[in-house]
């Protein structure tokens, strides 16, 4: 695992994760074979970029806050067959994509958490892994609403 | 005191009185058109009591003697041996029970109110009470199928009413002036006109009021969810059960079809216009019937070989027989409206090749695509998407192998997956096919079960069993790749979320698996992307369901319209049949510039 001297070697490793995410959902449009599919990518794109400005600013100012708010894991991704990246996509198969890329992430940061040498680094950790832990409940509650609808 | 209104109930024609409970007959030949004499247990022995117009005087038509004074105990019906009293209050005059009779008579059930003691003078109803009775009238059961020989066999489960239960049902109905009931309805039914016809046991009449808004009658009054829909509004529900109207509209429909009283209506003012109707379903049946009885052309293409859409190759006989749907699509057919089989648009013709020989055109093709949970082997053998396993059963007949060539899918252990009404039927067919132990997996709650009551409750008579808070994770595979498990987690329901549902999570280490050699993925289903690769115009949401305008079915290509499930994502008949109408009156509309 990936090893840090310090908090701005985070943060500069956080705001690259976040500019890999903004490059894979426009990417993830463009395979879209319906426009308000490729709508819906592009506006995640746009969420990722807000992230990676907001890490930015973090790293300017020094100041981030950890909310102690408990975010749900349906574990949907958990046991869903992994899908990789074709030429044209479903709508079905792009929120697999993008849930097991949001839980690779969260697990990435929570896995740096536990092996953080200090309180304020693991705080940070934390603050990241739970915003990727929102990304991946937003995508789980789309599988959830309407491939699972009647079960 | 007395209210003179009240006291004299005009029955003149009481020829048949029956139980409220069993409704066995409690005829007894009428004395004189004054006296209302009927069977009864009283003092432990049959007799007939006679019941005067005058309500207080109550007499044994028997040995039996009645001493003044005396206070009655219990009036029994002699088949149930139900009480047809209650006794609720005293009687002002001397203060002795007062009971209430209940008797159905005619298409009411005939409440009097009496002093059970003999001789009194009886101070009785008033106009009040008349209200608070019909609420007493119990909602009727229709008869059915007994399940130890329903699960033998495909015919259908409920009989329907008979004319005296559905005219005691009617009998329920408060002819609301301001019915909610008719709001509840996709297609406004007027109800209470209805059922008013019904009270006047003019069947005949009923029917028609009900085809004025609804052409497919006989369907929607055994498929439609009227619990959430015209009942959920009625306001009998709001202490007690609502009417039963999804049952009237029933009895009326197949009154209507036994009795062969089905009149076409005869088409004046026709026009030389054309529609295109893509879909025999629900939706584009009503489109169809709409536009043709207002004068215009219309040709049905239907991608399969029998026509009814999701009524022919989806629910199954036992809850809806192919012969009504046949007997509805037929009216059609005599209104004049054309039908093209085997024709799968998008493939044979596109879109707008139909634009270029039709004035409108309406796509109604339902979702037809089966939609899997995308776990591990679901491409096994024996593991079958609803759709295939209905589509089989259903259109091609395959539980009629080898009369039907279809080879009909069978498992000894079944497993189904999910809990809509679509669930509800494999489960129920698998049973009927042989299989010894079928098994729901539901991964919510009973209480979320999307499914019909009704059916539920009919699932769970037929033996299917019920594995709630349950959600599949993996199916397992014998050494020749055909399923002999399913791994499952046991689910528990999370906090509320910002939309306040409870969202089902896996409790750790749970994992448990069920033996099965048959699993149905009943899900859900999506958009049938065939009539869109040629039609890329046609704007979809990010589902790839059609992007329709919901006021008038309008799509993103100049006069063409959608509804149904291929717009809304899989939902009911009758709302199919309110966005066929809504569609039907935008297409007039614009094709006749008014």
């Amino acid at each position: 695992m990936k090893e840090f001297a310090s908090i701005n070697d985070i943060l500069d490793f956080a705001i690259i994760q976040e500019q890999e995410a903004v490059e894979f959902y426009t990417n993830l449009a463009s395979r879209m074979k319906i426009e308000a599919m490729r709508i819906v990518f592009n506006e995640f794109a746009q969420e990722e970029m807000k992230h990676k400005a907001k890490i930015i600013d973090i790293k300017e100012k020094g100041i981030y806050l950890v909310s102690s708010e408990k975010i749900s894991d349906l574990k949907i991704s958990d046991y869903l067959v992994k899908a990789d990246l074709g030429r044209e996509m479903t709508y079905q198969e792009a929120l697999v994509l993008a849930m097991n890329k949001e839980k690779a992430a969260f697990k990435l940061y929570m896995g740096l958490s536990e092996r953080a040498p200090n309180a304020e680094l693991k705080s940070l950790f934390l603050m990241l892994a739970q915003e990727e832990s929102k990304h991946k409940l937003r995508f789980e509650i789309e599988y959830d609403d309407m491939v699972l609808k009647e079960n | 005191m007395l209210d003179q209104d009240i006291k004299y109930l005009k029955f003149k024609t009481y020829l048949n009185t029956y139980c409220p409970y069993c409704h066995q007959s409690f005829n007894v030949e009428k004395k004189d058109n004054k006296q209302l004499i009927f069977k009864a247990v009283f003092k432990g022995e049959e007799t007939n009591l006679i019941l005067s117009p005058y309500l207080d005087v109550f007499e044994a038509e028997s040995n039996l003697n009645i001493e003044a004074g005396e206070v009655l105990d219990d009036i029994l019906c002699p088949a149930c041996k139900k009480s047809l009293i209650s006794k609720e209050t005293c009687c002002g005059e001397c203060n002795s029970p007062v009971g209430e009779i209940i008797i159905s008579a005619l298409s009411r059930l005939i409440p009097f109110f009496i002093c059970l003691k003999k001789d009194c003078e009886w101070h009785g109803l008033t106009k009040s009470d008349e209200r608070k009775i019909k609420l007493k009238i119990p909602r009727q059961d229709m008869p059915e199928q007994d399940k130890t020989l329903r699960v033998h066999n495909h015919q259908e489960v409920p009989y329907g009413y008979t004319s005296e239960l559905a005219s005691l049902e009617a009998g329920r109905c408060l002819q609301c002036k301001i019915p909610k009931c008719v709001e509840g309805c996709p297609v406004n039914v007027d109800i209470p006109a209805f059922i008013k016809y019904m009270r006047e046991n003019d069947f005949d009449g009923a029917a028609k009021k009900i085809k004025e808004r609804n052409v497919l009658p006989a369907v929607c009054g055994r498929v439609c969810p009227q619990e959430s829909q015209c009942e959920a509004k009625c306001i009998l529900g709001v202490k007690d059960t609502p009417v039963a109207i999804g049952r009237l509209e029933r009895f009326v429909a197949d009154y209507e079809r036994k009795m062969d009283l089905v009149k076409v209506p005869v088409i004046k003012n026709k026009n030389n216009k054309r529609i295109a109707v893509v879909g025999s379903g629900p939706g584009g049946l009503t489109v169809a019937a709409d536009m043709a009885l207002l004068g215009y052309s219309v040709t049905v293409f239907e991608a399969l070989h029998e026509l009814g859409g999701v009524l022919t190759y989806g629910i199954p006989e036992f809850r809806l027989p192919k012969s009504i749907v046949q007997f509805e699509i037929n009216y059609l057919k005599e209104l004049g409206v054309r039908f093209e089989l085997n024709h799968v648009i998008g493939n044979i013709l596109t879109i707008d090749e139909l634009k270029q020989h039709f004035d409108a055109v309406y796509i109604g093709v339902g979702a037809g695509l089966p939609v899997f949970m995308g776990i591990e082997g679901e491409s096994l053998g024996n593991v079958f998407s609803s759709n295939e396993y209905l589509t089989r059963m259903n259109l091609m007949k395959a539980y009629r192998f080898p009369e039907y060539d279809t080879p009909m899918p069978r498992g000894n252990k079944v497993v189904v997956v999910g809990g809509g009404n679509v669930a509800m039927d494999c489960a129920r067919t698998a049973i009927r096919t042989g299989s010894t132990e079928v098994t729901i997996v539901y991964r919510r709650s009973r209480h979320e079960l999307p499914a019909r009551l009704e059916e539920v409750h009919h699932a769970e008579q037929e033996g299917i069993k019920f594995k709630l808070l349950t959600n599949p994770i993996r199916y397992i595979g014998t050494d020749y790749n055909s399923i002999k498990g399913v791994e499952c987690n046991q689910m528990e329901l999370g906090e509320p979320d910002s939309s306040g549902r409870r969202r089902p999570i896996p409790i750790k280490d749970s994992n448990f698996i069920i033996d099965c050699d048959l699993a149905i993925i009943a899900v859900g289903t999506g958009p049938n992307p065939i009539i869109f690769n040629t039609s890329p115009d046609l704007k979809r949401n990010k589902w790839g369901y059609i992007d329709a305008n919901e006021e008038t079915m309008e799509t993103s290509m100049p006069n063409v319209y959608a509804g149904g499930d291929i717009v809304t994502g899989s939902a009911t008949v009758i709302l199919a049949m309110g966005a066929g109408r809504t569609a039907a009156n935008t297409m007039h509309k614009q094709l006749s510039n008014k």
